[in-house]
């Protein structure tokens, strides 16, 4: 039978989470390449404001203010894409309208603790495991806080000048406004200086547990490089190159600062450019959870359950079902009406007619 | 984090995964290595590979290409590893002064010493035969060889018997009656080649899965099959023939075969006059079983009986397999007889396709009563009455025949011994009676009477709870050992990990009571199985079950040697009775078997027949996988199957009163047991116990209980009992779970489906 | 090129829940259960049935097509796999879109798990674990060649009906050689006039 030789699968657009990043921009996707470059521009205006029509613009950034700006461009365009799938841009609109109107029926603290829970506390990766969730946030505070530091830096949003006649004294400008004063060699200024270098003890760590994971743990003989091993190694590239800059101004005198630091900014630029392509798209999508999960506790509370056709028992909420019948009706999916009956009557009845109709017995 | 305001379909976040209890996968273990070896299970000795880590820890299971069973595994061999650094493992030895006190851990030199001197005193007051021994079909045939020799020559007590008594041992004398030897005549190859084959009381799906794929390969080649059984069970269900008759029938039902198959002139006349003897007295009695009395007597439309007979007189190459449905019977020899009847008169032996055997219950139920720690029998299926065979045993041990003592009793015999006072003190291993004896409330009052009993296991048993010393032993894959299994097939077990804690081989347990009693201590020094194993080689040599050519070695190069196997160039003899029986003259012998009422028989005050067994995520007394987080999941506890015309909801307390006891299950509403008979797994303790109701009647010759019907009464009861957690040693934990999925019930025979909760 | 499926024959299934324990033993499922074990008239027959993964073809993965988030790959050989962990939100979607019922999805980890034919196993030229343990062989993995030599009677289809709708699977159910092509998937437009039993 030839049908157990051919190949059933062809490409498909499903195969989307991790497309060569060469062929998404072929695929000429009018939609995501305007809202890409509108994102682009968007992200060089910014920085032309912020930095005083590039006053204060520190030209040694500009590889990362480049960079930067084609993320933008990346992660834009890759939005758009998803949310072109039915089901992704109704949980788009349904989970902000529960975000913005949460209804009567939906606890006004469930919002902040779902958003604290899930974005920031990560409680769902503790439950898979708890050393998991401490890199996990060693990882994610690393990132956020490097991230805070260095992007208002690099837009020029925030300078440092000397106060005049000290040795250490610093004014912060912000947008190019003087706020205050801080002492480099004090505790804060420290803490300020030092700042990315945490962000890098932090990231190591997290990132190392992540690779020892991979590299030992069983049945990991499906890890890719590039899809898992890449950004966990751009992460500790980015991370030992800043640290080692560090090194090399505190400890070495300057030695070999320069060549060091274009190194780092190369870490750097790629894994932006790479971040809409990858793995780390998921921080992009992370934060639908709160939207879906609250959209699906509001309309659960005010429109209720709806119960399995087959046993009765409670299975979804009536507009969690409804919705995914449109999805599916939009995907051409033509049995939408199946999805009223609960995962178990499904298998019953397929067992029963199979039974009755095609083989009783043995 | 709050529970998440969410509603879900059943079972859509059933995983069945990890709880607390033990378990767990462990995705952390480094290292790698496959230790091939077998599942310690049922009676078919899956091969299966034990992988272990770099630091010798066992942490999984991956399925092993063996000839036997070709990489498949049951839910229970899949899970079998987990046992093995399970945290209830026994570590320590456990003693009690008093049978008030609580188990309290104390070295070996304490316990052992208490043993011994428990032993001296006793057998002192006494006599030697006051102290019995019991052991297990469970143990690498190693340690059931060293049981024997230690009860006979150490203790010099005739009193040693083991739990194959509770199993199979009708089959066993049967076939010693009928061939002259115990084994099963065929390798379970040899069905892919039959016409018809015949299962009676066997549960195979369920107690013998990966037997299955034999069936079905022969099913696939176009075999019929035929179930004989009160339920139809999963491997009946499909059945081209099922015969859902009335428990303990079965004698009379292959007697109506036979008179079929004779009316018909369907007999193979030149194999009854060339191979039998013995025909016509059988002859005689078949006028009797007409379809219709036999129909009325089993309870089935006698058209059944007509159709079975001429499916198997008419078959070319048929073969029957039986297991505890017909022997568990004060007439199991009996019964397993009317089936070897039926074979030896169609002319069904010696060949591909043609043939018969018993499904042995136990890992190594075969080789376990092979040699010599059945209390009539010594090494080497050698009758312990038989002066030839007192005489090579007396020299391979190196006493005097004065000194081994004569047959003994049965087990639950000396259970009764020690409650009327005959029997003082009790050494058991691998056993668990509190379950798995009939009229359990008896047994218990037989141990209360002990002055001493000590008890070695790697689990704390209800048994091991009881007694006052209990010794930790090892689990299967901590030591080295072979085992036969039902086909007659030898194979090893191999050493995966060392004992956890202070736990010891058995072996080493009981060579050391033995070295330290000093009688003939000079016979009890080994140092390993293996050296064990040379000695039973040289003691069963010569006799019907003869190892002699067997060697480890020998066994990993092949996969599996059977017995016969009298030298080592001689292949071993995978198929039996090929040109001669092994009686004398080579004949097989007829044996004219009327059928008998069972024991107890239904009355106005108890109308209906109960009838227990096992189901398929359970072991026996369920010590081992009554632990396993899995198995525990899928089948949580025992019920009662009924019948819908009794009237009963599905989880509806029923009552189950017999005239021994009673207890209160959820039903379990199924139209596949028969109307008149309910059904209890027997695989819980305490006040779920199914042998709490059953009868301990026995088998004049197998000394067998009838656990497989009794007389009882079913009605709506208040409130289910809850199966009791299964004890734990000293400081040990108890897992949360239990009373969590102990309340959940099986949706089905088999457990309970993933679909729902 | 994926030439090895999994072939089902409920028939065969004698529902001892070996494939259900084999399951959380492979590796990559971490003690965790996939696969489905459902009796499908318990009362009044043994019968069981197991239910994987059947990595639907035509229409592509309905699961992966419902995912809001693209957290379900699909690989070339035609393998649905299981949720990405670092992309799936846990909505649902998926569960209710399979039309066999096959996704689960864990709660507190707000994570959707489904069979994935033991990838790490099959990719590596071994058996999934519930198809290797398969006392009856009701689970059978394989090319249709060596199925046909031990059943020379059997008929694979990996066409179901559901109503209007037919899809077709990358593993497949035994039939009788006479059977049809399709397979009812238990789901017709007659369920919608069906009533809700009480």
């Amino acid at each position: 039978m030839s049908r157990w030789d051919a190949d059933p699968v062809s490409d498909h657009p499903i195969n989307r989470p991790a497309p060569p990043p060469g062929t998404a921009l072929l695929s000429g996707n009018r939609g995501a390449l305007a809202g890409g470059v509108a994102s682009a521009l968007a992200l060089t205006v910014a920085i032309l404001l912020g930095s005083r029509n590039l006053d204060n613009f520190d030209v040694a950034l500009l590889g990362y203010a480049l960079g930067t700006i084609f993320l933008g461009f990346g992660i834009a365009y890759r939005s758009v894409l998803w949310v072109q799938s039915p089901a992704a841009r109704r949980y788009l609109i349904r989970g902000w309208r529960a975000l913005l109107r949460p209804g009567p029926n939906l606890p006004k603290s469930e919002i902040p603790r779902t958003v604290f829970s899930v974005l920031l506390l990560q409680r769902f990766i503790a439950e898979r495991s708890k050393p998991r969730w401490l890199a996990h946030q060693g990882l994610f505070w690393g990132v956020i806080s490097a991230t805070l530091i260095t992007f208002p830096l690099t837009f020029g949003f925030i300078h440092f000048r000397a106060v005049a006649g000290t040795e250490s004294l610093y004014w912060i400008y912000v947008n190019g406004i003087r706020t205050v004063k801080i002492d480099a060699l004090g505790i804060v200024g420290w803490l300020m200086f030092h700042g990315l270098n945490f962000s890098a003890v932090l990231v190591i760590a997290g990132a190392a547990w992540f690779l020892h994971r991979r590299w030992s743990e069983r049945g990991n003989n499906l890890t890719q490089f590039g899809r898992d091993l890449m950004p966990l190694i751009a992460l500790v590239a980015i991370s030992v190159t800043g640290l080692a800059l560090t090194v090399s101004s505190a400890l070495m005198g300057g030695f070999g600062y320069q060549p060091l630091a274009f190194v780092h900014m190369c870490t750097v630029v790629l894994t932006l450019v790479w971040i809409p392509f990858g793995k780390f798209f998921h921080t992009v999508q992370r934060p639908a959870m709160i939207g879906v999960h609250l959209h699906k506790q509001a309309t659960l509370a005010s429109e209720g359950a709806i119960n399995c056709r087959s046993c009765g028992a409670e299975m979804e909420g009536a507009v969690f079902v409804g919705d995914l019948q449109k999805t599916m009706s939009e995907l051409g999916l033509d049995y939408s009406g199946w999805i009223e009956t609960c995962p178990a009557c499904k298998r019953i009845a397929r067992g029963a007619r199979y039974r009755d109709q095609v083989k009783a017995g043995f | 984090m709050k529970k998440p305001l969410q509603i879900l379909a059943p079972g859509v976040a059933a995983f069945r995964k990890e709880s607390s209890r033990p378990g767990n996968y462990v995705s952390e273990e480094r290292g790698e290595t496959m230790v091939a070896t077998h599942c310690c299970y049922c009676g078919v000795q899956c091969g299966m590979y034990l992988r272990v880590s770099a630091e010798g820890k066992v942490f999984g299971v991956e399925p092993r290409n063996h000839d036997i069973n070709k990489l498949k595994l049951c839910p229970k061999g899949v899970t079998a590893y987990q046992q093995v650094n399970h945290q209830d493992r026994l570590t320590k030895p456990l003693m009690r002064d008093r049978r008030e006190d609580p188990l309290r851990e104390v070295t070996w030199d304490q316990a052992l010493d208490r043993v011994v001197s428990e032993i001296r005193r006793i057998q002192a007051a006494y006599g030697n035969d006051a102290f019995a021994v019991y052991s297990g079909s469970s143990l690498a045939t190693e340690k059931c060889y060293l049981m024997g020799k230690f009860a006979r020559v150490a203790l010099a007590t005739k009193h040693i018997d083991y739990n194959g008594r509770l199993c199979m041992v009708s089959a066993a004398a049967a076939n010693k009656k009928a061939f002259g030897v115990d084994r099963a005549a065929n390798p379970w190859s040899d069905m892919l080649e039959a016409d018809v084959i015949m299962l009676l009381g066997a549960n195979v799906g369920e107690c013998f899965p990966v037997a299955t794929q034999y069936f079905w390969g022969a099913r696939d080649r176009g075999a019929k099959l035929i179930t004989v059984d009160p339920r139809e069970t999963p491997i009946a269900r499909t059945a081209d023939i099922h015969v859902p008759l009335r428990p303990g029938t079965d004698a009379a039902f292959c007697n109506g075969v036979l008179h079929v198959i004779e009316r018909e002139g369907l007999i193979d006349e030149g194999f009854i006059r060339s191979r039998t003897t013995g025909w016509d007295a059988l002859k005689a009695v078949l006028p009797f079983y007409t379809p219709e009395k036999v129909g009325e007597i089993c309870g089935l439309d006698p058209a059944l009986i007509e159709k079975v007979g001429l499916t198997w007189g008419r078959a070319g190459k048929a073969m029957a397999f039986h297991a505890r449905g017909i022997e568990h019977h004060i007439q199991g020899v009996d019964n397993c007889l009317s089936v070897i009847n039926l074979c030896l008169a169609t002319g069904q032996f010696g060949a591909p396709g043609k043939g018969y055997g018993t499904i042995t219950g136990q890992g190594n139920g075969q080789g376990g009563r092979e040699h010599g720690q059945k209390s009539d029998q010594l090494p080497g299926q050698r009758m312990i009455e038989d002066p030839a065979a007192r005489e090579h045993i007396c020299r391979v041990w190196g006493i005097t025949d004065e000194e081994l003592p004569r047959a003994g009793t049965s087990a639950v015999e000396m259970v009764h011994q020690a409650e009327a006072g005959e029997i003082k003190g009790w050494l058991g291993i691998c056993n668990n009676p509190m379950v798995s004896m009939p009229s359990a409330g008896r047994i218990a009052g037989g141990f209360d009477c002990l002055e001493f009993h000590c008890q070695i296991d790697f689990f704390l048993s209800e048994t091991c709870n009881r007694a006052d010393v209990v010794l930790p032993g090892t689990s299967w894959a901590e030591d080295e050992g072979i085992s036969t299994n039902a086909e007659g097939r030898v194979i090893k077990y191999n050493k995966a990990s060392e004992p956890p804690g202070d736990a010891k081989p058995d072996w080493w347990i009981v060579c050391e009571i033995a070295r330290r009693l000093g009688h003939h201590a000079d016979k009890f020094q080994f140092a390993s199985s293996r050296e064990l194993f040379e000695e039973l080689r040289v003691a069963s040599k010569g006799g019907q079950a003869d190892y002699s050519g067997i060697t480890y070695e020998r066994i990993e190069e092949t996969g599996g040697i059977f017995w016969p196997c009298p030298s080592e160039d001689h292949p071993g003899t995978p198929r039996l009775f090929e040109e001669r029986f092994h009686h004398p003259d080579g004949l097989a012998r007829f044996h004219a078997i009327e059928w008998r009422p069972p024991a107890e028989s239904v009355s106005r005050k108890y109308p209906m027949w109960l009838t227990t067994g096992r189901t398929v995520a359970h072991y026996l007394s369920g010590n081992q996988t009554r632990r396993i987080d899995a198995l525990v999941q899928q089948t949580p506890r025992p019920w009662v199957e009924v019948h819908p015309s009794l009237g009963y909801k599905n989880g509806d307390p029923v009552k189950v009163t017999s005239p021994r006891g009673s207890a209160t299950y959820p039903a379990l509403v199924v139209s596949t047991i028969r109307e008149d008979t309910v059904f209890i797994p027997y695989h819980w303790a305490g006040k779920v116990a199914a042998n709490l109701m059953t009868i301990d009647a026995l088998d004049p010759t197998s000394k067998i209980p009838e656990f497989k019907v009794c007389a009882c009464r079913v009605e709506l009861g208040t409130e289910i009992d809850v199966p009791p957690a299964p004890p734990v040693p000293p400081g040990g934990q108890v897992y949360p779970e239990v009373g969590v999925f102990d309340k959940l019930q099986p949706s089905a025979p088999q457990g309970r489906g993933t679909g729902r909760g | 090129m994926r030439k090895k499926a999994l072939f089902i024959d409920p028939g065969r299934c004698i529902g001892c829940q070996a494939c259900v324990a084999a399951c959380r033993e492979c590796d990559s499922h971490k003690g965790r259960s996939m696969i489905h074990l459902d009796y499908v008239d318990p009362g009044n027959s043994a019968a069981a049935m197991p239910t994987v993964c059947m990595h639907c073809s035509d229409p592509v993965a309905p699961c992966a097509q419902v995912c809001p988030v693209d957290a379900i790959p699909v690989g070339n050989d035609g393998v649905v796999g299981t949720a990405s962990p670092e992309l799936c939100i846990g909505c649902g979607n998926c569960v209710h879109a399979c039309p066999f019922g096959v996704p689960k999805l864990d709660v507190p980890e707000m994570l959707q798990y489904k069979c994935d034919l033991c990838y790490d196993r099959s990719s590596q030229g071994l058996l999934p674990m519930c198809a290797s343990v398969c006392p009856t062989d009701a689970l059978f993995y394989g090319t249709f060649d060596e199925l046909q030599a031990k059943r020379p009677s059997a008929k694979a289809v990996d066409v179901f009906d559901f109503g209007n709708q037919s899809v077709v699977t990358g593993n497949a159910l035994v039939a009788p050689a006479g059977a049809e092509d399709v397979i009812p998937g238990g789901y017709s437009v007659w369920n919608e006039f069906l009533e809700t039993p009480a």
